[in-house]
């Protein structure tokens, strides 16, 4: 008996209950979209968490000196910055370096002072895709240029400060030698970012101002911010820097440098992981039941077709044949349900504003989370999702099959 | 005993086959000495118990016996792997049950198709023996529908066809009249009858229908799982 016949046969054993079989691959596709859809959720939402988180900090990988991550002082500078910054963008999976200036700064108005922290940086070379607080401007305006006078408050900093835009801000922080020193700027802008913590306690500064207020040269930084077209590749993008840069220059990676958002995201995807198994287990004991419950109702048959000539290896592959077909239309049915929710969760979102302000927004070490939900699953999770699927359908079946093959053709002969 | 013409097709030496459920015993066959020969048209016949059915499985290796030796053309089935026996049911051994046992999912055509395929016979002469096997047990016409919509007699003459389809050594039919009218039956066993005549296929009954018995050349009458009575019947009887 040919592959094609026993596929042929396979085929059409499983529309003889064609209820059942629909039922099984509906549970079989909402078990697809539910994955589909969590998997996706969870994709998009930690890769914007963590660009957010990148694009807030330093870079998916972050260039600095290597005394700078345990004592993160302004007297460890990166000499050279523009030259790391054109070795980082050699590589092709980098899609921007920016120089930045970075540290604490005590912040003061006539009425009241905080401690804040500050980002030195260069409107020249930043972008949309490198700066976060450009589309959080909510008074005044961002700087353009390099050297120019003002300084950009976090708005609810701004607003315990009492500063309002034009008045003087007296700043005060440490030089490249450690000594302290101030200056006074007034009140260009403010921004929001929807992070609470970060709101009130940001500080932008053009990078030229910083440095002649620390006495840093011309192309000294705190830190080179590396971007990355895909967050994903930051430990082989480290790794490719380490090699080039030498031990001179500390690599670190956004996970190094932030370890609570490494931990909260390895927290969340773990939980999402055990999710997705229990969907599994409960698609593939879906799955058994209909396959174990076909293979019971057929002993009769299956004792027939061993007595005509069929062996045990051939009963074994036809059950698991009919359990490969099923997880084959399964996963068809699968992505025909996922697709229109997904298309509209990629494009659209769902709006949770209204639920994150009943319940305060969700932040998460100053970085906070976009309020619009939106699906955008990695290709790689797709098709583990796929095979996982189909994989447990398939093994469901096995059983069944082992059992099939192992049919006593008298006993199930004289069945009734 | 009498001693039929032709080559030994099975051979029951000594054979008994004991049922155990619990500590209850029930044996079924009591050391059964038979021999069948090819082109052979056996009636074992006998009363519900008397280890007929039980023969016929031990015969077409659907079962082993609790002792004895069972021969098909002259091998030993105790000697042969489950692969092997599978192999000799395929294509040395064709059955027909009292209830058909068609796979309801396949055709007449593709039902007695079914173990060429698992022969492995080529598509174009599967497709001419079987035609003409449908024709011969009259269901020209009728390839194409499913058991389902084919009545008792009409199933069971498939069943004869897939059960000659291989050229088996032998049919074994388990009370193949037991579930079709009278006139179905006739028909059958005339069926039957002329393959055994026209193609000298050896045909095992288990039945206790007088009509089986009519056109069987040999009777083989079972008591309490021992052969009773082996009676040739004389030409033209």
């Amino acid at each position: 008996m040919t592959g094609l016949q026993l596929v042929s046969l396979a085929w059409r054993n499983l529309w003889r209950q064609r209820r059942r079989t629909l039922l099984t691959l509906v549970s079989i596709a909402f078990g697809g979209f539910l994955a589909v859809l969590m998997t996706a959720l969870q994709d998009r939402s930690f890769a914007d968490f963590i660009d957010t988180a990148a694009r807030m900090g330093s870079g998916h990988v972050t260039l600095q000196s290597p005394e700078y991550q345990d004592a993160p002082s302004l007297i460890h500078a990166v000499a050279h910055s523009d030259e790391l910054r054109s070795e980082a963008l050699k590589d092709p999976r980098v899609a921007q370096a920016v120089g930045r200036i970075s540290g604490q700064i005590m912040v003061s108005t006539a009425s009241d002072s905080f401690g804040a922290l500050f980002i030195g940086y260069d409107p020249t070379q930043e972008t949309p895709e490198t700066f976060e607080f450009a589309d959080d401007l909510v008074d005044g305006a961002l700087f353009t240029a390099p050297k120019q006078k003002g300084i950009v408050l976090g708005a609810v900093l701004a607003r315990n400060l009492g500063a309002e835009l034009g008045d003087k801000i007296v700043f005060t922080m440490t030089d490249h030698s450690g000594k302290m020193v101030q200056n006074v700027q007034r009140l260009t802008g403010t921004v929001a970012t929807g992070a609470p913590s970060l709101d009130a306690a940001l500080c932008l500064l053009p990078i030229q101002t910083v440095r002649e207020a620390v006495g840093y040269a011309d192309d000294e930084t705190t830190q080179v911010a590396v971007f990355l077209k895909d967050g994903r590749n930051s430990q082989r993008v480290a790794a490719a820097l380490r090699a080039k840069l030498g031990s001179g220059v500390g690599v670190l990676t956004w996970d190094d440098v932030q370890p609570e958002i490494r931990a909260f995201v390895a927290m969340k995807v773990g939980g999402g992981r055990v999710m997705e198994i229990i969907i599994a287990m409960l698609v593939a004991a879906g799955i058994f039941n209909t396959i174990f419950m076909s293979v019971m109702e057929r002993t009769r048959e299956f004792g027939i077709m061993i007595a005509i000539g069929y062996s045990q290896t051939q009963l074994f592959l036809l059950v698991i044949l009919e359990s490969a077909i099923l997880a084959v239309l399964g996963l068809f049915s699968a992505i025909a349900v996922s697709a229109w929710p997904y298309y509209y969760m990629s494009t659209n979102g769902l709006d949770m504003s209204a639920a994150y302000a009943a319940s305060g927004t969700i932040e998460i070490s100053g970085v906070g989370f976009d309020p619009i939900l939106r699906v955008g699953i990695f290709p790689e999770n797709a098709v583990i999702i796929a095979l996982v699927l189909m994989g447990a359908t398939v093994l469901a079946g096995v059983y069944p099959a082992w059992r099939a093959g192992r049919v006593q053709p008298v006993e199930a002969i004289n069945l009734v | 005993m009498p001693q039929p013409s032709g080559t030994p097709v099975f051979q029951f030496e000594n054979v008994t086959k004991i049922y155990r459920k619990g500590a209850m015993e029930t044996h079924a066959l009591r050391g059964m000495n038979l021999t069948v020969h090819s082109g052979e048209f056996v009636a074992i016949w006998g009363p519900s118990g008397s280890g007929k059915t039980t023969a016929l499985n031990l015969g077409g290796a659907l079962d082993t016996p609790t002792s004895g030796t069972i021969r098909l053309e002259g091998v030993d089935l105790a000697t042969l792997s489950r692969k092997a026996l599978s192999r000799l049911r395929r294509d040395r051994i064709g059955f027909v049950f009292q209830a058909y046992n068609l796979i309801p999912v396949l055709t007449a055509f593709e039902n007695a198709e079914a173990v060429l395929a698992l022969q492995g016979v080529a598509a174009s002469e599967r497709r001419d023996r079987v035609m003409q096997l449908l024709k011969d047990v009259g269901l020209a016409g009728m390839e194409h529908r499913r058991p389902n919509e084919l009545s008792g007699g009409q199933q069971q003459r498939v069943a004869i066809a897939r059960a000659i389809a291989s050229n088996p050594a032998v049919i074994l039919a388990d009370e193949p009249t037991a579930n079709v009218d009278s006139e179905t039956a006739e028909k059958l066993l005339t069926i039957m009858a002329r393959l055994n005549e026209e193609r000298g296929i050896t045909f095992v009954f288990s039945t206790h229908d007088p009509r089986v018995m009519k056109y069987a050349r040999r009777l083989v009458g079972m008591v309490d799982g021992a052969i009773a009575t082996d009676e040739v019947k004389a030409s033209g009887e």
